[in-house]
């Protein structure tokens, strides 16, 4: 999710990026990561949208947004190189750069100032996660949606609301009504 | 029809897996070629695996729900068709690669509906959904476990029948999906149509 820290790692890394990094453009329907394959990339968002979702046999459960400005990749497989269980999907046309875990790993090793930041980074994931998990845990539909817009106040600009609905596992009609009250 | 539990399961088993290996290979296909129908009025590749899907959707659940209330019994038993059961079941088989032609419920019609290569991932989760149930059901009274069908709460098949039914319905579609396969591309899939010994 956007919302990075400005740490002196987030903006070496996004220089990083601007300079080291492969630009690949997907087209709505494309995927950057299927479930199986073995995540190796750190992904960008230069314009466009992805989802990253869970299929399961009834359903497709959409776990985080990738959009202008986000960092995105199957993080579980990219840690542990085992298949990913997730597909990371573009909703529309989709540009983003892309960067390897070899990359990433020269990059955080280069100083203990930036291990020590990149370790902060880690940090504001696993805290992120954790209220991921209270989200879900939370009952009423209007508390779940207060809670995501607190995050990312931009999201129905960059996501159409039927992906919203799901992210918040709400039907989308509920969400519309929530919207309009 | 009367055949011992575990050899129905081992025979839907089977099926089951030659349809996921049927499925598999579509994915060597593109997406064009997944949407392509032979006519309008036929149904494509992946309208056939959805339409599939759309039934898993309520049968997965329910068939889960009763088997994990059924009584444990032998796999050796005997496994007794009902008479409306035996019907759908007969009604869903494929002889020789002949089938009845049937029209589906509107609420399992998948035409029309924008379908994506995501449909045949779903479709595998669900035939590996099918294989869990069937190796449960090998020791459940196949005879005595009902299932509602999807049309009315009002009917409840026996569950094997329900297995049988449920399982040739995929065979079925499956066939009428290869169909769409021009002859040449996976010749692999020829083979899996050769005609199995049927039980009943």
């Amino acid at each position: 999710m956007p919302g990075m820290l400005t740490s002196n790692f987030t903006q070496k890394l996004l220089l990083f990026f601007e300079t080291n990094a492969r630009k690949k453009v997907i087209q709505k329907g494309e995927f950057l990561t299927r479930e199986g394959d073995i995540e190796r990339n750190l992904y960008l968002v230069e314009s466009g949208a992805v989802r990253m979702f869970y299929l399961s046999e009834f359903d497709e459960h959409i776990i985080r947004f990738g959009y202008e400005g986000s960092l995105i990749n199957s993080l579980s497989s990219f840690i542990s190189e085992k298949p990913s269980e997730f597909f990371i999907e573009a909703i529309r046309k989709t540009t983003v750069k892309e960067i390897s875990k070899a990359d990433l790993v020269k990059l955080r090793n280069e100083s203990d100032e930036n291990l020590r930041q990149y370790i902060e980074l880690l940090e504001s994931l696993v805290t992120q996660q954790i209220d991921r998990e209270i989200d879900l845990l939370i009952t009423s539909p209007t508390q779940r949606l207060k809670r995501v817009l607190d995050r990312s106040p931009n999201l129905f600009q960059h996501i159409p609301l039927k992906y919203i609905a799901s992210y918040l596992r709400m039907k989308p009609e509920t969400l519309s009504r929530i919207r309009n009250s | 029809m009367k055949v011992k539990q575990g050899i129905l399961i081992e025979e839907l088993l089977h099926i089951t897996d030659k349809a996921k290996a049927t499925a598999v290979s579509f994915k060597e296909l593109s997406e064009k070629e997944l949407n392509a129908k032979k006519d309008p009025a036929q149904w494509s590749i992946l309208e056939c695996l959805e339409h599939l899907n759309l039934y898993g959707d309520f049968y997965l659940p329910e068939m889960e729900k009763q088997l994990l209330r059924g009584e444990n019994i032998n796999k050796d038993a005997v496994f007794k068709s009902g008479i409306i059961g035996n019907y759908f079941a007969n009604l869903m088989k494929v002889d020789n690669g002949k089938m009845k032609k049937m029209k589906s419920p509107k609420d399992k019609d998948p035409a029309n509906s924008k379908l994506s290569v995501l449909v045949i991932d779903r479709f595998l989760k669900q035939a590996d959904k099918l294989k869990q149930l069937l190796n449960l059901g090998r020791t459940v009274d196949l005879s005595k476990t009902k299932v509602s069908i999807s049309l009315t709460k009002l009917i409840k098949l026996r569950l094997g029948d329900t297995f049988r039914f449920y399982v040739y319905h995929i065979e079925r579609h499956l066939l009428q999906a290869q169909k769409n396969v021009k002859p040449g591309q996976n010749e692999e899939q020829s083979r899996l149509h050769e005609p199995m010994r049927r039980i009943g």
